[in-house]
């Protein structure tokens, strides 16, 4: 395993000299986080389908249980468990605008990841860097369990766990565990853990931070040890019900799923799930008595249990709602948490929108009104006062405020339009509103993929590495 | 100029306001006060209080500025404000939420009050290194300290003892009258 260990090395080096200006050295906390026999143990697989591009390029890498769809190249690097899929890329001959810039794109985009060590980490969706609009790059980059870099083409930089970089370009930073950053760009920043960070220049800027005590008890990293606390517990509890998923060569869907629908056969389906017209269920979803509206989706590592979703729900990646009633409409950000009891369930009225790393844990009912954005952490109806506002109230703002721990500044209209025109997008992506004609989306474009595998070497000392493989048609 | 050495600018540890560590803010001000009092009212008054440690050696000192940080709310009560900064919020936003938080704080009566209650070495400026000179340096070779390293005052040393301060004040004083000279 002598290579295996020599790339490790060279990772961790190239990484650190990235971040050398921060003084942050990703070493100790990445020292045994993955044991190295684990990296020979998995299989990596990739998806084709007619409708997604084919062109795959592995060099000296390692892709132990990672997945690839679309386009990509790995070099130098480490995945493990990590889903690259490229099914958002943009395509040759798409214009890309930008302000008053309508840009062509030259040729397919391609995700690269080169001198990198991704733990379950997600990348999804496309660029929107207009400076490098068809290389969607993945560089001298160390990320950590359940990470998502979702169209952010990103240098240097290191992210905790359950970290999320979205529609951001980054260089040489470091993102804290479970903090969410879409900024445009940024360079040379070290973002405390959880911290939420949504701005756009010129039109808003919305910023909370978890108190360091609370947070700790869902999620905490700290070097020489992996990382702790309610949410990985959560994950944990449900991980041998993966292993079965990914173990077995053939499965058939467990519940019944409509022609326009797609459920993902490395997706965990518990009794009692109800899967409706155009919903998207993606691999690594885990759904147990869920019953999911016409067009909602669940997307990578998100858990829905118990809870009915009304539809047209968009549950982004990592997402966690147990115990839950979802009015028609409700957006739920990335890698939020949202648990109600069996006895005290959350409810949610329809059209909100739940920020990416919202964490809702509640001992007694919760009612969140209908058109409300809510952030932070919430434990109780009280805490709404301080982590909610009605999105109507939001959009008449041009004010900045301070509500609680949060801070925000610019155009509360432009804020709330960017986010509803995000949800839209989502949906049309996912193909929410297919009508039998039009409207495809993922729904419909992912149901029959075929899976391949490739495994490393067994032994010897290239174990561990996979050889130099290109797929393409 | 060239005559000029730093113990001839210089104003005695005798003669400055001094607490020892433990002191109180309001110790502090009151040795202010009684060194101002004491001191020649021909020259510039003193700006500080030195803090000495047991040994009687300088560790810090407290300038005007250290002792108003003290009466304002702890970094721990502003709730993140500091860093707003750094996210792209604007110069005015961040004033404003100073402001606001300013008017919901303790009235400035009671943050009187509780200064007493405070020690000197959680609000003094630590002297650092480079904040030393040699009694017998001269004064071209004090002012380029002071510029360099963008400081008020130097601490003056005689065989690793801290005998005297010299202030930007005296030497800008000196400064000024051998311009006087030059134009005469």
């Amino acid at each position: 395993m002598k290579a295996l260990k020599e790339l490790f090395d060279r990772i961790v080096q190239r990484v650190n000299i990235n971040l050398r200006e921060l003084a942050f050295d990703v070493q100790p906390f990445v020292k045994d986080l993955v044991q190295f026999n684990q990296l020979v143990k998995f299989y990596a697989f990739y998806g084709i389908t007619p409708h997604h591009l084919l062109d795959f390029q592995f060099r000296h890498s390692n892709l132990a249980g990672s997945y690839f769809l679309g386009k990509c190249r790995t070099t130098n690097s480490i995945l493990y468990k990590s889903d690259i899929r490229g099914d958002e890329l943009k395509k040759k001959g798409d214009i890309f605008q930008y302000q008053d810039f309508q840009i062509p794109v030259s040729k397919d985009e391609g995700i690269r990841i080169e001198d990198s060590f991704l733990i379950k980490t997600l990348v999804h969706n496309y660029s929107h860097d207009p400076e490098t609009l068809e290389k969607f790059f993945i560089n001298n980059t160390l990320s950590t369990h359940y990470a998502n870099i979702h169209g952010s083409p990103t240098d240097g930089s290191f992210l905790g766990p359950f970290a999320t970089v979205d529609l951001t370009t980054m260089n040489d930073c470091v993102i804290g565990t479970f903090s969410y950053v879409q900024a445009g760009e940024i360079s040379h920043l070290n973002i405390d853990p959880g911290t939420v960070w949504v701005r756009s220049p010129n039109n808003f800027n919305f910023l909370y931070r978890y108190p360091q005590d609370k947070l700790s008890h869902y999620i905490h990293f700290a070097a020489g040890a992996p990382p702790q606390g309610l949410l990985i517990d959560f994950v944990e509890d449900r991980k041998e019900a993966f292993q079965r998923v990914f173990e077995t060569m053939t499965i058939d869907p467990s519940v019944a799923v409509p022609h326009n629908a797609s459920l993902d056969r490395f997706a965990v389906i518990k009794p009692k799930t109800h899967i409706s017209d155009n919903v998207l269920v993606a691999q690594r979803a885990f759904l147990q008595n869920a019953w999911m509206g016409k067009g909602a989706n669940a997307q990578e590592n998100c858990y829905i249990i118990n809870s009915r979703l009304e539809g047209f729900n968009v549950t982004a990646h990592g997402a966690k709602i147990i115990e839950a009633d979802l009015g028609l409409n409700v957006f739920v950000g990335f890698n939020s948490f949202l648990r109600g009891r069996p006895e005290c369930r959350l409810s949610i009225g329809k059209e909100s929108i739940i920020m990416p790393h919202t964490i809702i844990d509640i001992k007694e009912p919760l009612k969140i009104p209908a058109g409300h954005l809510v952030w932070g952490l919430v434990t109780c109806p009280a805490d709404l006062e301080t982590n909610s506002i009605a999105l109507q109230a939001l959009t008449k703002t041009n004010e900045a405020f301070a509500l609680g721990s949060m801070f925000f500044e610019g155009h509360g209209a432009r804020f709330v339009t960017a986010f509803r025109d995000r949800i839209q997008h989502i949906l049309e992506a996912n193909g929410a509103f297919y009508d039998g004609m039009k409207n495809k989306g993922h729904a419909q474009k992912n149901q029959n993929i075929s899976f391949n595998t490739i495994q490393p070497y067994p032994e010897g000392e290239f174990k561990g590495v996979y050889p130099t493989i290109i797929i393409r048609p | 100029m060239e005559k000029y050495l730093v113990r001839d600018l210089m104003v005695p540890l005798s003669e400055y306001a001094t607490v020892h560590v433990g002191a109180t803010l309001f110790d502090a001000v009151l040795a202010l006060e009684k060194a101002q009092e004491e001191f020649d009212h021909t020259r510039y008054k003193h700006r500080g209080i030195l803090i000495m440690d047991k040994n009687n050696r300088v560790i810090g000192k407290l300038s005007h500025l250290d002792t108003l940080r003290a009466l304002e709310p702890k970094p721990d009560e502003v709730h993140g404000i500091k860093e707003l900064g750094q996210f792209g919020f604007s110069a005015k936003f961040v004033r404003n939420l100073r402001k606001q938080q300013r008017r919901q704080g303790e009235p400035l009566k009671d943050l009187c009050k509780k200064a007493v209650m405070l020690r000197v070495e959680d609000f003094m400026h630590t002297t650092a290194e480079d904040e030393f000179i040699d009694h017998a340096a001269t004064l071209d070779m004090a002012i380029h300290q002071l510029v360099q390293d963008k400081l008020l005052s130097l601490m003056v040393t005689r065989d690793d003892n801290t005998i005297g301060i010299l202030r930007l004040a005296d030497v800008f004083a000196a400064v000024y009258h051998a311009m006087k000279e030059c134009t005469l």
